[in-house]
Parts: structure tokens; C-alpha cells; sequence
């Protein structure tokens, strides 16, 4: 998984409108954020570093396989 | 496989295919296909008409100085911007601003744009390598003043001049397609991330801040752009450059798809300016070391000879003898991206230690080698009403090959300001409103929704994967042949023809995908087109047929252009000359 899981989120949205490829939504029911779209996810961090509780985690490995120019 | 039967270039697609399907047979496609259900209805889109003097789409480093500018010149502003105004696009990520200090500066400013010229192999338009070095210095320290340096995240630093201006900003919109009324460009349209509303943004001139793009490459956080901004000015007739060229940057072995670990956690590291040294680097040396002896592929240090893939001497992309480092350049001063990359705890950026993997950036160019053909130092496009700044213009400030470490920065920021500046005034003396036929929104309403609309298709990520696997191998974008090009080209004319009108998507978030895709598969017929044209090797562009530099057909850039009938056409532009403008 690339963004792994969101726990202890307050819901101040930051996340949501500083990932760049809109792989964040609010969940509107528990006013809490999610994570939607896994796949599109960049593993760049952005969305980590703008949380003001240190609520997300992300690992290294994408959740798609990856393509490469040669390996 | 040679049944008579076949074309030329039915062949080679064929032939070529193979590879492509090789290459795919690595990737899993594990979503039966099923007939689409979308979760929104396509039907109940509200639309907002909003009208302004200058519209700024983009909210990276051109788009910040191009609305601040334009405003301070006396133009009402609103600036769009698909991801949030600092967080999207390429500006985040960087850390090193070229500042040309004057005072300090180790060379004059004719020296500066010769040795550029020298290494770019002239390349490079020296208009705008020195209008870089002539600005920089005083765009970096209005950054200054607005926080920039004072923080690794630059949303705020960047909201600062907005907000003090009164600026509008619409952030989450995808725009999908310029306006244009009898010749000239009178708006953008777009639709909310968030809601189901679609935008018309009518406007005197539009100033695309978009940035670059790419296939939505592993490993480089470019994931989000997709040329958006160079295809929809292709799109209404605009004349577009710098295809064949390719960014190098490598990724590493270990976790390729993780940009933030390919690039050691530099965006977590505040930035801070660069000074002259001038280089000729990630080019495509090290996907010619893979091309040749395979992987593994290890670098050293940017400046060490192993970039340079010492082992293939006198073989591969040609460096010029005075960019030939036998031994690391000496650290700058103080500062500086060396510095930076210098301390505790951080190992800068991809290609110091470890296996390399290529492709990173697949799908990009070097910065400002690609975008928008100006016609004059202000960053006009080939259409009326229409402008380009920073990495979405086509300015070759750097050349077909990356010079100046921290020039691509401070090059968006230059261009976005004289950008601004430049539209804000014409827009002024133009008396009297906008307008746009309801024709024409009609039209780009129901085109920006199809994809909603359709029950049966093809999803944007299956294409997505389809196109990287064929033009991601090094054998295809990086060490060219015309077999290989044919053979991809036929793959990728079949997604635009067959596949792109056949896109889906479900919500919104797919529509911003479908719409992204469609971009990418025009951008690698592009590539592809410009490489099969360009019969030499130069600067990031290399040719395995054709491996040494013509000079004596090759002072040229290529030019793109759509016809009236639809097809794609390309056209030599000589180093030393402006094209034309269109007549309105
Ligand atoms: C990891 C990394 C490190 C780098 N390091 C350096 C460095 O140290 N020094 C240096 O000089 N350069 C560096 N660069 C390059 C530099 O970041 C770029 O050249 C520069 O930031 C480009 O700025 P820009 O404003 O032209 O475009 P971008 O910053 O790419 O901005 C594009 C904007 O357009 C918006 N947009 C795009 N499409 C649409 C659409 N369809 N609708 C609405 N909005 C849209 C995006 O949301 C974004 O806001 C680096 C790049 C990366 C990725
Ligand atoms: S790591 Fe980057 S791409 Fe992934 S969710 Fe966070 S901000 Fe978005
Ligand atoms: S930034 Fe953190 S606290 Fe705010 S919505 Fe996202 S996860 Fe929740």
C-alpha cells in the first residue's frame, strides 16, 4: 500500500486539498478524511506533511504494479 | 510475420507490439470489464459563468508570479488551479532557486547565456537565458519576503501576496478546455473536483501556468500532470514544442514508485538559492549504460564521471568537452543545492547511491524545453489571447539538456511575473466584454462529460497502463530507433483513435483521469512523432540510427500543430527565429 491508513483524524481537510492527485476525500458521514483512490497515489508525502496531528501513515510500495524503463 | 499483405507500418506495428506486449505481460489487469454505472449522473451539472480581464490557470511558482503581477498592473485576476495553489504541479518538490546575484556572480551575464549556449549545444533560445539571469535575482527576493524560504511547504508563503491582493483563487477545478472566439482565446472551462459544476471562465487573455507532464511516471511526483495545458492549446490550433526531448532523472531500484523515497525526503528540507555553475546532466547517459550492458546501473555524485557512464567512452550521448567532469565541481560558496544535499541526515537527490531503475519521469522533457511556442519574450503563444509561462512554455531558457541546477525554479518564476505583466496591459486596452457562443459552450459541456455518458468503454487506468508499457521502455522514449518508434506509434495512434473517444468514468475523480489520459496518449504521439523527425542525436534526444549531431539540418526546434482537418503536423523552426503569429 502506498498511503496506508488515516487514525486519529480531526477532520480539518489539508490532507485532502494538498494531495496533489485526489487521493484523499472527506468522508462526510464521519467528517473524517479517507483514503479513495489508493491507486493514484505518488507516494510523495504532501498530504502527511500538511496533517497537523500526525495522522496519516504511508509506506513505500505501490499498490499497482510498477513499470519501469528496465530492471 | 512478413505476410505480404501488411503495410510498411502495419508491419512495424506489429513487430513492434511485441515488445509492448512483453513489457505489459508484467502488469496484471484484474478488473473484469463491466458495463458502466456511474455513481453521478451527467445530467445535473449546474454551470457558472465567471468573467475577469486576466485568467491564470495553475497554481505553481508561474502561476503565483503571473496572477500577482497581473494583478499589480491593474488587471482584475483569478488564478485556477486543479490541485491546491503551492501543493500541485512540480513546485512543491523543488528546493534549489537559481538567484543571479550581480554583485557576486561569478561570470557576466553575456558569459553566462554563452556557456549555457555551449553546453545546450544551441539548443537553448538565449532570450530567455537571459531574461533568467537578468530577473532571477529580484523574484527570489520578493519570495523572500513572503516566507518562502522559511518553510518546507510553500502554501502559505505562496497565499501571502494572493491574499494581500484580494486575489481569487479556485482551487480542485480540472480544466479541460481553452475558449475561443473568432481567432482568439477568451476563456478556459472546467469542472469542480468536488461538486458537479462546471465553470466558464471568460477572460481578455489566459496565461497557462499548467506546467509539464508525463505518463504518470513511478517515482517522480508528476503524477498529477498530464500536459493538460499544451494539449488543450494544441487542441484550438496553438503551436507546441519540445517533444522529443527527455528529463533522465532515474528512479531507484528499491521502492521505483515511491517518489518521495526516490528523491530522500527532500521535500521535507526548506529551500534555498543556487548560484552560477553551469552543467550538461540528466540527459540519457545512464539509460545508454543500461541500453548497453544491462542492469544494474549505479551512479555517483551528479559531476562524478560515472554519470557520464565512464565504461562507454566516446560512445552514446555526445557531452561537450568543457562539461566533461573528471572530477566533482567545487561546492559553491555557501548554500546551494550542494550544500543542501550536503547535510545531516540527507543524500539529495535520485542517482546518489544505490541500483538505478529509468523512467522516473517518463513521459517529461527537460524543464522549459517543451510547451507553448512563444512568439516574443513576453511568453505570447501562436494565438491571440493566449500566453504561457514556466514549465508550460516552450522558452528552450535551459536548452535540450538541464544547464543550470535551480534555473527551472526561478524560470517559472521569471516567466509567470513578465507573463502576467505582459497580459494584464493588453487586456486593459481591450474595451468591452468577452463573449462566447452558446454553441461553443454546449459543445465543450458535452464534451467534458462524455466519458460520464457512456455505458460501454475502456477505464482510463487499463489505457494508462497500456501506453506506459509501450512507451516507457528504455528502447522506445530513451534510446531511439525508428523501428521501435514505428512499432510503438502504431500502438499509440490506435489508443488515440479507438480507445480515447471510448474512455469512462464514473465519478468525478475518473473524469479527471479520462480526461488526463486522453492528454497523455496525444503527448506520446507527440514524442513519438517529433523523435522519428529529428534524424540526429543531440542534448537528451538520442538516436541509436542516428547517432551524431547534424549541424547542418539540425539548428532547428521542431514545431506541432493541429490542421483544420484534425491531423497532426510538424515543422522545423530555425534555432535563430520567432514563428509566426496566427492571424485573428
Ligand atoms: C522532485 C523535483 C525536484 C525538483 N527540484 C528542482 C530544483 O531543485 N530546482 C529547480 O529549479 N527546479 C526543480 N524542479 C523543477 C521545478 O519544480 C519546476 O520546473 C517548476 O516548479 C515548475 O513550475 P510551474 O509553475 O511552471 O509548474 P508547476 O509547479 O508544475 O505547476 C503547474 C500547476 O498547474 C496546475 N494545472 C495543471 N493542469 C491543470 C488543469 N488541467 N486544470 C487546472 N490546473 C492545472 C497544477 O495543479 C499546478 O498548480 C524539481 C521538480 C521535481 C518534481
Ligand atoms: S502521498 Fe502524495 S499522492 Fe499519496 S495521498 Fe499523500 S499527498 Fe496524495
Ligand atoms: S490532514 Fe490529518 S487531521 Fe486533517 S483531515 Fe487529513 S488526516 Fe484528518
Amino acid at each position: 500500500m502506498p498511503i496506508q491508513q488515516i487514525s486519529g483524524c480531526i477532520g480539518c481537510e489539508a490532507c485532502v486539498k494538498s494531495c496533489p492527485t485526489d487521493v484523499i476525500r472527506m468522508n462526510r458521514g464521519t467528517n473524517k478524511a479517507e483514503i479513495r483512490y489508493p491507486e493514484d497515489c505518488q507516494i510523495c508525502h504532501l498530504c502527511r506533511l500538511n496533517c497537523p496531528v500526525g495522522a496519516i501513515k504511508i509506506t513505500p510500495e505501490k499498490s499497482i504494479p510498477v513499470m519501469v524503463s528496465w530492471r | 510475420m512478413s505476410t505480404p499483405s501488411l503495410s510498411r507500418r502495419q508491419f512495424m506495428g506489429v513487430a513492434g507490439g511485441l515488445a509492448g506486449a512483453m513489457a505489459l505481460a508484467s502488469l496484471n489487469f484484474d478488473a473484469p470489464a463491466q458495463i458502466n454505472k456511474p455513481k453521478i449522473s451527467a445530467d445535473d451539472f449546474k454551470q457558472d459563468q465567471r468573467e475577469v480581464d486576466v485568467l491564470v490557470i495553475g497554481g505553481g511558482m508561474a502561476g503565483l508570479f503571473a496572477a500577482v503581477k497581473a494583478h499589480d498592473a491593474g488587471a482584475r485576476v483569478l488564478m485556477v488551479s486543479k490541485g491546491r495553489v503551492g501543493s500541485s504541479g512540480l513546485t512543491p518538490f523543488a528546493k534549489g532557486i537559481f538567484s543571479y546575484d550581480r554583485k557576486k556572480a561569478s561570470m557576466s551575464i553575456d558569459d553566462f547565456v554563452a556557456k549555457v549556449s555551449e553546453s545546450a549545444i544551441q539548443t537553448n533560445n538565449p532570450v530567455f537565458t537571459r531574461q533568467l539571469a537578468e530577473h532571477s535575482y529580484d523574484r527570489v527576493q520578493e519570495l523572500k519576503s513572503w516566507g518562502f524560504f522559511d518553510s518546507p511547504i510553500y502554501h502559505e508563503s505562496f497565499m501571502r501576496p494572493i491574499n494581500e491582493r484580494r486575489i481569487s483563487v479556485d482551487e480542485r477545478i480540472m480544466i479541460t478546455h481553452l475558449l475561443k472566439e473568432d481567432g482568439r482565446v477568451v476563456g478556459a472551462s472546467g469542472f469542480m473536483l468536488d461538486e458537479k459544476r462546471i465553470i466558464h471562465y471568460l477572460a481578455k487573455s489566459v496565461i497557462l501556468c499548467t506546467g509539464s507532464g508525463g505518463f504518470k511516471p513511478n517515482g517522480f511526483p508528476v503524477c498529477d500532470l498530464t500536459h493538460d495545458g499544451t494539449i488543450m492549446a494544441y487542441k484550438v490550433g496553438a503551436k507546441v514544442t519540445g517533444k522529443e526531448w527527455n528529463d533522465g532523472h532515474p528512479g531507484s531500484a528499491k521502492n521505483s514508485g515511491s517518489s518521495y523515497d526516490n528523491w530522500h525526503g527532500q521535500v521535507e528540507e526548506k529551500p534555498s538559492t543556487t548560484e552560477v555553475t553551469i552543467n550538461h546532466h540528466l540527459g540519457v547517459d545512464l539509460n545508454y549504460q543500461a541500453y548497453t550492458q544491462g542492469a544494474p546501473v549505479m551512479m555517483g555524485p551528479p559531476g562524478d564521471d560515472q554519470d557520464r557512464g565512464s565504461a562507454v567512452e566516446n560512445a552514446g550521448p555526445f557531452v561537450p568537452e568543457a562539461f566533461r567532469h573528471s572530477a566533482p565541481p567545487p561546492p559553491p560558496q555557501q548554500g546551494g543545492l550542494r550544500g543542501l544535499f550536503a547535510g545531516k541526515g540527507h543524500s539529495g537527490p535520485p542517482g546518489m547511491g544505490g541500483e538505478q531503475v529509468g523512467g522516473s519521469s517518463a513521459g517529461m522533457a527537460i524543464h522549459k524545453s517543451e510547451g507553448l511556442v512563444p512568439i516574443n519574450e513576453q511568453g505570447l503563444s501562436t494565438l491571440p489571447g493566449l500566453y504561457a509561462a514556466g514549465d508550460a512554455l516552450g522558452s528552450y531558457m535551459s536548452g535540450g539538456i538541464y544547464t543550470q541546477i535551480g534555473s527551472s525554479l526561478a524560470g517559472s518564476a521569471v516567466q509567470g511575473a513578465i507573463a502576467g505583466e505582459a497580459a494584464a496591459k493588453e487586456s486593459l486596452k481591450l474595451t468591452g466584454g468577452v463573449t462566447v457562443s452558446n454553441e461553443q459552450i454546449e459543445r465543450v459541456s458535452t464534451e467534458m462529460l462524455a466519458p460520464l455518458k457512456r455505458e460501454r468503454g475502456y477505464s482510463p487506468a487499463w489505457v494508462t497502463q497500456v501506453l506506459q508499457g509501450v512507451m516507457i521502455p528504455n528502447f522506445v522514449l530513451y534510446i531511439k530507433k525508428e523501428r521501435m518508434m514505428l512499432g510503438a506509434l502504431a500502438y499509440v495512434e490506435e489508443l488515440r483513435e479507438h480507445h480515447v473517444p471510448m474512455l469512462l468514468a464514473d465519478d468525478l475523480h475518473a473524469l479527471r483521469l479520462a480526461h488526463e489520459t486522453e492528454n497523455m496518449v496525444i503527448t506520446a504521439e507527440m514524442k513519438l512523432k517529433a523523435s522519428l523527425m529529428r534524424k540526429e542525436s543531440r542534448c537528451s534526444h538520442y538516436r541509436l540510427d542516428c547517432p551524431d549531431i547534424d549541424y547542418e539540418n539540425w539548428q532547428a526546434w521542431i514545431n506541432i500543430w493541429q490542421d483544420e482537418k484534425g491531423q497532426m503536423q510538424l515543422e522545423k523552426q530555425p534555432f535563430d527565429m520567432w514563428p509566426k503569429f496566427a492571424t485573428a
